[in-house]
């Protein structure tokens, strides 16, 4: 990673380059904003540090100039403290973050890396539609840099949309996003404001019309380069602009269908579900009347429906399974056994259904945050033309618990991403004929918020583009390589890349505040819950809770710090992030705010970055102190308290939901003798290498625990003991092969193993616990005896 | 040329959402919906719509019933009918094919072809 530091004071700079460059970046030093900008202009950077005041080019403008010539490199500015209107001013003019003068290295350094993390995808501060143009940080509207006046719903309509370019906005969504509770308005004025708008830009000269009216379901950004194609159509007269329209028809249906489909899948996989409880029933010679009728109907309905929404066989299927149910029918036992069959085919085509629908879906709106859970698997995009490599991939990829979808072409890959972001890509440049879309593609995949992380396949002989690769930001792999290498690397990343999940609790009476948060915050993949009367506080904190607390100082009736205090005084909740929002900046207020145990004020009015950078490091540093307090740092799996407290949780699901549940008991060779002959280091490396086979055996499903010395336990939720032994087994397998060596001699551990199942080996952990320790026991006395006898 | 118009009676969502958004998409047509025979009647007889697509498998008043009682009151009875079904089988759809429907669409229908399929079945250019 290469920084620019742009710094006149050598007091300053000189330590800063030094601890940068021991953090291993590169570092370019300029003394004077034109020295920075001729840099800049010659050289990429990943980031730049700046400092305001500086001879011959002030760091606003640099900053302002290199926005305005599209750079989207982040922008960290260095300021005197005093100066508060600077950093407004600086954030304004497009920069990232600041730090005030004199700061504190670590934490300079931790925004470096926080800024670096996100990319290059700094919010643009001025948002563009053809010749329109809102300020955002001004709330202004022009057309052609002239003022187009409107009113404050207007506006908000209008950045709504230059928002969110590609989606589509039902007028429920509209109100959602622009009107407050109390001025719940009906669709009919939510049109009229909308004819307004429109009414206004025509009339300030604004080239075509910027919102569409998609049929059926709302409206939304006409997408610009549609336009300029339609034009071009036009133009050519003839054919050409009825195919065209015919496209934008058919996409606009497809979308829609998928629209409609996200509706309506939950009633359809309740329907699936009613067919399958049947077909157990049936099983059982238990099936009622009525549940018999409910499956008819219900398969009835599938096979009307299914094929509609392009599934075929799953309307096929169910005509198929509609006349077993009939009345008065009685199946034999292989037609029973047909039957189950093609209930299981048919749920496996309602989930490819799914899939598909989640790839086509628009973007995450309030609604779609439900179905994102019908898949959660991380979603892998692979962009490559070598078929033979691709089969292997997806052939690979089944153990690994992603989603893998693969397209030979990185132009049809570009549209797709304006649908639905991946969790992850791989791009195969080795590969690629003409890499050039390639690279948009990759540009374009790192400007997605929140970025996403990009794997990029290359060979050898390929110098610029490795060197373009890495300038936007992706990560190289180098050819050969095999299927399951990439598929590694693609691990590693998502570990990294998972976006912190976390939900955010605003209490604020101002309720434009909260609105204004949670445009800000969504995006970045926050939950946000907002709350506008502290009364309400602990309900709120009760029935939702929180991992970051914002809280705003004067409030009626209650004020943030008193929040504040019975936080911190209720032990439950004593290690909850708390951040203050306030327009008072004295060191009165900010003594008290810390006073009453706050860690970390933001000043009103809110600016956007600086927000977003705040939360993200809070949450990033609770998760941490959280994931010591949780996690064995030798093994990397869970600590005994932690894996009790998630097997308990386990416990009482398979109770209530009737699943089995299996513990296994995992015991390694005395590590004592190891540690005498060879010392604690050989003893750590043993449980270093097992924990990351238990960590690769085992996947979220289960829980892995490290209960003492060598002591190991796992729950397997919905597995019988025989599933549960069989994996054990497996575990077994891998690990003897595994060797160690220390003082120059290789030795191996052997691990025993007992499992034990819910309820009939125990009625609680520890009686489970309990049966399996005995019988390892046992078994390591009757081992014994065996082996003392002849 | 005027807008072709259409009433969709069906009590399932999923099938009305589909329908009304590939016949306006699609089919540039007007779409007005109704969720029940009963609803479907009294629209019909509003609405005067070019034409009525009708579900035969609906609670309480079913698709045939709906037909007979748009058939038996003057104000409706020139309007053309066609029918959903899901029913493959051919005795139904002999059954089916003795009403003076103006056609049978059998369900799943293909959205984006639906409007073409109608457009057939009605002569309309």
């Amino acid at each position: 990673m290469k920084i620019l530091l742009v710094e006149d004071d050598s007091l300053i700079g000189e330590p800063l380059v030094k601890a940068l460059t021991e953090q291993h970046y590169a570092v370019d030093v300029a003394a004077d904003g034109e020295t920075g900008w001729a840099l800049l202009e010659s050289f990429a950077y990943d980031l730049i540090l700046l400092d305001v005041g500086l001879p011959k080019l002030d760091g606003i403008s640099l900053c302002r100039r290199l926005r305005s010539q599209g750079k989207q490199t982040p922008v960290l500015l260095l300021t005197a403290q005093s100066a508060s209107l600077n950093k407004v001013i600086g954030l304004d003019a497009g920069a990232d973050d600041y730090v005030a003068k004199p700061f504190n290295l670590q934490e300079l350094l931790a925004r470096v890396r926080a800024l670096l993390r996100r990319g290059d995808t700094a919010l643009p501060p001025l948002l563009e539609w053809r010749n329109l143009g809102l300020d955002p940080s001004i709330c202004e509207v022009t057309c052609d840099r002239q003022l187009v006046r409107l009113t404050p719903k207007e506006y908000g309509l209008l950045e709504l949309f230059l928002r969110n370019p590609h989606r589509i906005f039902s007028t429920g969504t509209l109100i959602d996003h622009i009107w407050s509770f109390e001025e719940t308005p009906t669709e009919d004025t939510i049109r009229s404001h909308i004819k307004g708008l429109r009414q206004k830009l025509r009339a300030a000269g604004a080239l075509d019309d910027p919102i569409e009216t998609v049929y059926g379901l709302g409206y939304r950004l006409r997408p610009a380069e549609e336009k300029l194609r339609e034009e071009k159509a036009r133009s050519d007269k003839g054919q050409k602009r009825q195919d065209e329209g015919k496209t934008t028809i058919a996409s606009q249906t497809l979308t829609g269908l998928s629209m409609v489909w996200n509706q309506v899948k939950e009633a359809v996989d309740r329907r699936v579900s009613v067919v399958e409880q049947a077909v157990v029933l049936l099983r059982q010679n238990k099936l009622s009347e009525e549940l018999r009728q409910q499956a008819e109907q219900a398969t009835h309905k599938l096979a009307g429906s299914l094929g509609m929404f392009g599934a075929d066989q799953g309307s096929r299927l169910a005509q198929e399974i509609e006349p077993l149910f009939q009345k008065g029918r009685s199946l034999t036992r292989q037609q029973v056994q047909r039957l189950s069959k093609l209930v299981n085919s048919l749920r496996q085509e309602l989930q490819h259904l799914n899939d598909l629908n989640n790839n086509l879906s628009s973007e995450p709106s309030g609604v779609a945050v439900v179905d994102q859970s019908v898949d959660e698997r991380p979603w892998l995009l692979v962009v490559s033309s070598n078929s033979t490599f691709t089969a292997q991939l997806q052939n690979e990829s089944s153990g690994w618990g992603f989603r893998v979808q693969i397209i030979s072409n990185p132009v049809t890959a570009r549209e797709q991403i304006t649908k639905a972001h991946p969790d992850v890509a791989l791009l195969d440049f080795a590969n690629a004929a003409d890499t050039d879309n390639h690279l948009m593609l990759l540009s374009e995949l790192r400007a997605c918020t929140p970025p996403v992380p990009v794997l990029v396949l290359t060979d050898q002989d390929r110098l610029i583009d490795r060197v373009k690769v890495t300038r936007l930001g992706g990560r190289r792999l180098q050819q050969p390589i095999t299927a399951t290498q990439v598929l590694e690397a693609v691990n590693q990343v998502l570990q990294q890349a998972r976006p912190i999940q976390a939900t955010v609790l605003v209490v604020d009476d101002d309720v434009q505040i909260l609105t204004a948060l949670q445009r800000l915050l969504i995006p970045w993949g926050l939950h946000v819950s907002v709350l506008d009367n502290p009364l309400l506080f602990l309900d709120s904190l009760e029935a939702n809770p929180p991992d970051l607390l914002v809280l705003d100082i004067e409030m009626p009736c209650v004020s943030g710090l008193e929040l504040c205090q019975v936080v911190r005084n209720d032990p439950c909740w004593s290690g909850l992030p708390i951040l203050f929002l306030t327009a008072h900046t004295d060191a009165e207020t900010m003594y008290q705010v810390f006073a009453v145990g706050a860690d970390d004020f933001v000043s009103k009015p809110i600016v956007g970055p600086e927000l977003v950078t705040r939360i993200f490091n809070r949450l990033e540093r609770t998760r941490l102190l959280k994931s010591f307090a949780e996690m064995d740092a030798l093994t990397g799996v869970a600590n005994r308290r932690k894996s009790t407290e998630a097997l308990s949780q386990f416990l009482q699901w398979c109770e209530h939901c009737q699943q089995p549940f299996c513990l296994a008991l995992i015991e390694l060779d005395p590590l004592k003798p190891i540690n005498q002959q060879y010392g604690h280091a050989a003893v750590d490396q043993v449980l270093a290498r097992f924990g990351e086979l238990l960590r690769r055996s085992f996947h979220t499903e289960d829980i892995v625990g490290r209960w003492g010395g060598g002591e190991f336990i796992i729950g397997m939720a919905g597995m019988t003991q025989a599933d549960g032994m069989q994996r054990i087994l497996d575990l077994q397998q891998s690990w003897q092969r595994f060797e160690f060596e220390a003082e120059s001699t290789s030795f191996q551990v052997g691990l025993r193993a007992e499992v034990v199942q819910y309820p009939q080996d125990g009625a609680d952990l520890q009686m489970l616990y309990q049966t399996a320790r005995d019988r390892l026991s046992q078994a390591e006395h009757g081992t014994r005896s065996e082996g003392s006898s002849p | 040329m005027t807008t072709r118009r259409i009433l969709i009676i069906d009590d399932e969502y999923d099938i009305r959402a589909v329908a009304q958004l590939t016949l306006k998409t699609v089919g540039g047509w007007e779409v007005s919906i109704a969720s029940s025979g009963h609803e479907g009647l009294s629209k019909a007889a509003n609405e005067q719509p070019d034409v009525v697509l009708l579900d035969v498998m609906m609670p309480d008043m079913d698709g045939i019933e709906t037909f007979r009682a748009l058939q038996a009151n003057p104000a409706t009875q020139s309007i053309p009918v066609i029918l959903m079904t899901a029913k493959v089988q051919a005795a139904e759809q002999r059954r089916f094919a003795e009403l003076a429907v103006a056609g049978i669409i059998t369900k799943p229908f293909k959205a984006m072809k639906l409007p073409e399929q109608i457009a057939k079945l009605l002569d309309w250019s």
